[in-house]
């Protein structure tokens, strides 16, 4: 729980407050396959942040004019429950939610095939249950693994993070104290990997061109890190060799445990490291 | 309206029913294993998350202050939400409550409230000026049937571990310190059942809601009340009902067993 | 050599033939898919793990009726859009619920499939899998198909849609063994798996060699012969609902 902390001096410590390095990402967990109604589903946890995403589709797009007969039509829904901010929120969707939806809905369109669906839709939901700034990041980054999930084309996925800066440093994946810095500039980021395409991007604060140029690359490699998350999440329910005997008997049973979603302690995620970038 | 697929057994689970027999092979006076997480969500005063069978439900407090009612200036509140997310069903959408989550939030509510198993005298901070509200909101993440009976477990979960933030001299959150828990003073919790081809059964799973003709919810209390009551579609007989709540006190106290066992870890 | 790839990932930069759920760029191909690619094929494909029913002409599918309406049918085949049959082409008169054997006749441009030979099917029970893995349900020329009859006794047909209609014999095994299969789909040696399933439970079943598999050909053909048939014969396990 972050309290009234004493906030280190980023410069000369080259410290965060809470201990991680200027590149480094708070440690990130993926199960995919969570929940057994939806076309594909994934639970992420991200420090503090937890999420859940489940695709729908692609399934008849209803009302009938919703229908595009070119492509299909993609439909990102951002909610966060009410016990999921430090202050209650209102159970009813604010601004802010749809503004999510729409840049997130946007962002996941340019990786799916759509052209290959019309008269479809492919809907997303995603629910932020727990969080503590990055919640956007964090649901574009489940969501586009959900999507892989539900056997969905795509030309690559996305991985998304926050960068920008905070008490002097460029850094990546901003937490709150970070967000409230009185230079905080935030910028949430989601890249296709393989293309270095940008499909999400948006900022708020005060940035010289200077600081952009060596907030880039910072971006760059942390997305290039959650891939690889993203990648063994999506592969690790299939270990590729031969059925031995034991696996003849654990099969059965298997299939009700995979359903739950069984993330790892803080303590055994992967604590996502990036390199010390060169200034 | 979008349809699911599984249709196609309705009419088996009516056979099978008729048989006293049901598609998970379960009796129709047995109840799904539930396992439950305490405390997950940090930003929660209290919450929990429940799993019976593949429905998984998850609860979440958070406490407010507020100016009390004018008919009750010593007393705080609760107040219940409920969500049946799109992420749980295909046939569920986004949009504002549906007649189903009202319904769900209020009999959840009822439950416990009803059952006088918060004190909300202890609720009150500073007499016609300030009281502490604690709203619970439940969400259905993957809906496989009986939302009711884990919501409700989630419910008592959350409202078990809820703690109370620390005020200042101004009656403001100190956010990060708490003072004491909410504490509860009985342990309410709702049993649910339907009624297909003419047999009753409990805790049903979603295509057995499908199937049935009538669905009944009746919550009860460790030391023999029941606190609330909710007859959904269909009809019973007096006979029905009270079978089912002679069944429910059973079940209830069975679950309510294991959520202490599984909550003192 | 067979590896898991995930959409964006680089398949080959060779220049090889192109195989299904693969796209080219910058000269190199790679997978659309979460799936399977085989190194050694000849053609650079992907098969895929997880996804909805890609109608195929000639396609045998199991059905769900979803809505009636004055003119026909919609018909759930586990696809992006339903199916309709016309009331005139149906013999029987169907429900909400009910089962429908069927072939895939035409696939149109919306990827709505148009089903020819529609028939109600008559009791038995559904198995539901992955439909994207349906084929190692069937196996080469119907290798696993007559395993699983020879290990349950069951009649069975399997829609290339990921549903398996069964009847008579033990289906709670046939449920087990479609659930292991499922799972284990990408596997290799999946027919001795399976066949090592059913000694697990005390059953004896033989995998087809080579050599047999003219006479496996032979059942085929019968099968596909059973199924345009009229199916009136059984109406045991249909069942009425009192309301």
């Amino acid at each position: 729980m972050m309290t009234e902390e004493k906030i280190p001096d980023y410069k000369k410590e080259k410290k965060r407050v809470d201990g991680r390095k200027m590149d480094e990402l708070r440690p990130m967990s993926i199960k995919v396959g969570v929940l057994p109604n939806a076309d594909g589903s994934a639970y992420l946890e991200w420090g503090q942040n937890k999420v859940y995403a489940a695709v729908f589709g692609p399934r008849e797009a209803l009302p009938k004019h919703t229908q595009n007969p070119l492509k299909a039509v993609m439909k990102v829904v951002y909610r966060m429950a009410t016990f999921s901010v430090p202050e209650r929120k209102q159970p009813r969707p604010n601004r802010r939610d749809m503004e999510i939806s729409k840049v997130l809905t946007e962002a996941l369109e340019q990786v799916v095939f759509t052209e290959q669906f019309p008269n479809t839709e492919i809907s997303v939901y995603v629910e932020v249950v727990d969080s503590q700034a990055g919640s956007r990041v964090a649901c574009l980054t489940a969501a586009s693994c959900a999507l892989a999930d539900a056997g969905i084309p795509m030309k690559d996925l996305v991985a998304a993070t926050g960068v920008g800066k905070a008490f002097g440093e460029v850094i990546v994946d901003l937490d709150k104290h970070e967000e409230d810095a009185p230079d905080a500039v935030d910028i949430p980021i989601g890249i296709m990997p393989n293309s270095g395409q940008v499909v999400l991007l948006q900022m708020d604060g005060l940035l010289t061109k200077e600081e952009w140029a060596k907030i880039i690359p910072l971006g760059q490699k942390a997305c290039k890190d959650i891939y690889e998350v993203q990648k063994n999440a999506l592969k690790e329910k299939f270990v590729l060799n031969e059925v031995s005997e034991k696996t003849v008997e654990a099969g059965v049973n298997d299939k009700v445990e995979e359903k739950t979603p069984k993330v790892a302690a803080k303590k055994e995620t992967k604590e996502v490291k990036a390199k010390k970038v060169k200034k | 309206m979008r349809t699911t697929i599984l249709e196609h057994e309705l009419s088996k689970i009516i056979d099978l029913a008729r048989q006293a027999k049901r598609l998970d092979g379960r009796g129709l006076e047995e109840m799904r294993d539930f396992s439950i997480e305490v405390d997950k969500y940090e930003n929660a005063e209290g919450s929990a998350r429940v799993m019976l069978g593949q429905t998984e439900v998850i609860a979440g407090i958070k406490m407010g202050v507020d100016k009390p009612y004018p008919d009750s200036p010593d007393e705080g509140a609760i107040s219940v939400g409920a969500e049946l997310l799109p992420l749980s069903h295909a046939d569920y959408e986004s949009g504002p409550p549906s007649l189903d989550e009202i319904e769900l939030a209020r009999v959840v509510d009822r439950g416990i409230r009803e059952s006088k198993a918060i004190d909300f005298s202890k609720l009150c901070i500073k007499e016609g000026e300030a009281c502490w509200i604690a709203f619970m909101d439940f969400y259905a993440i993957n809906a496989d049937g009986n939302i009711f009976d884990a919501g409700s477990i989630a419910a008592l979960v959350a409202f078990l571990n809820a703690k109370k933030p620390k005020l200042n001299d101004k009656n403001k959150i100190i956010k990060g310190e708490y003072d004491g828990k909410l504490e509860l003073k009985r342990l309410p919790l709702l049993a649910t059942f339907v009624k297909v081809g003419g047999k009753i059964m409990v805790d049903p799973t979603y295509v057995e809601e499908k199937a049935s003709e009538a669905r009944y919810s009746v919550a009860t209390t460790e030391d023999g009340f029941m606190s609330a009551m909710q007859k959904g579609k269909g009809a019973f007989s007096f006979e029905e009902i009270n079978y089912m709540i002679d069944l429910a006190y059973k079940v209830n106290d069975e679950k309510r067993k294991k959520i202490l066992k599984l909550v003192k870890k | 050599m067979k590896r898991i790839v995930i959409p964006g990932e680089l398949v080959s930069d060779e220049r090889k033939r192109l195989g299904g759920n693969v796209f080219v760029a910058n000269g190199k191909i790679y997978s659309k898919v979460l799936g399977i690619n085989d190194s050694e094929d000849e053609k650079a494909g992907v098969v895929p793990l997880e996804g909805k029913y890609f109608p195929q002409m000639e396609d045998v599918v199991i059905g769900v009726v979803s809505r009636a309406i004055f003119a026909g049918y919609n018909i759930n085949i586990n696809s992006f859009v339903e199916s309709f049959i016309p009331r005139s082409v149906m013999r029987e008169e169907l429900k909400v619920g009910d089962l429908v054997s069927a072939k895939v006749t035409y696939v149109s441009e919306l990827r709505e499939a148009e089903l020819g030979f529609p028939r109600k099917m008559f009791g038995g029970e559904v198995v539901e899998v992955t439909p994207v893995r349906t084929p190692r349900l069937i196996g080469k020329n119907g290798s696993m198909l007559d395993l699983l009859k020879q290990g349950t006794k069951c009649d069975i047909i399997i829609g290339k849609n990921g549903r398996v209609w069964a009847r008579n014999g033990n289906t709670t095994l046939l449920r087990k063994v479609v659930g292991f299969i499922n799972q284990n789909s990408y596997k290799s040696n999946l027919t001795n798996s399976v066949e090592a399933f059913f000694k697990a439970e005390g059953i004896e079943v033989s995998v087809i060699k080579k050599e047999d598999v003219n006479v496996l050909k032979n059942k085929i053909v019968n099968e596909s012969e059973v199924l345009n048939e009229s199916e009136v014969i059984s109406n045991e396990g249909e069942s009425e609902v009192l309301n």
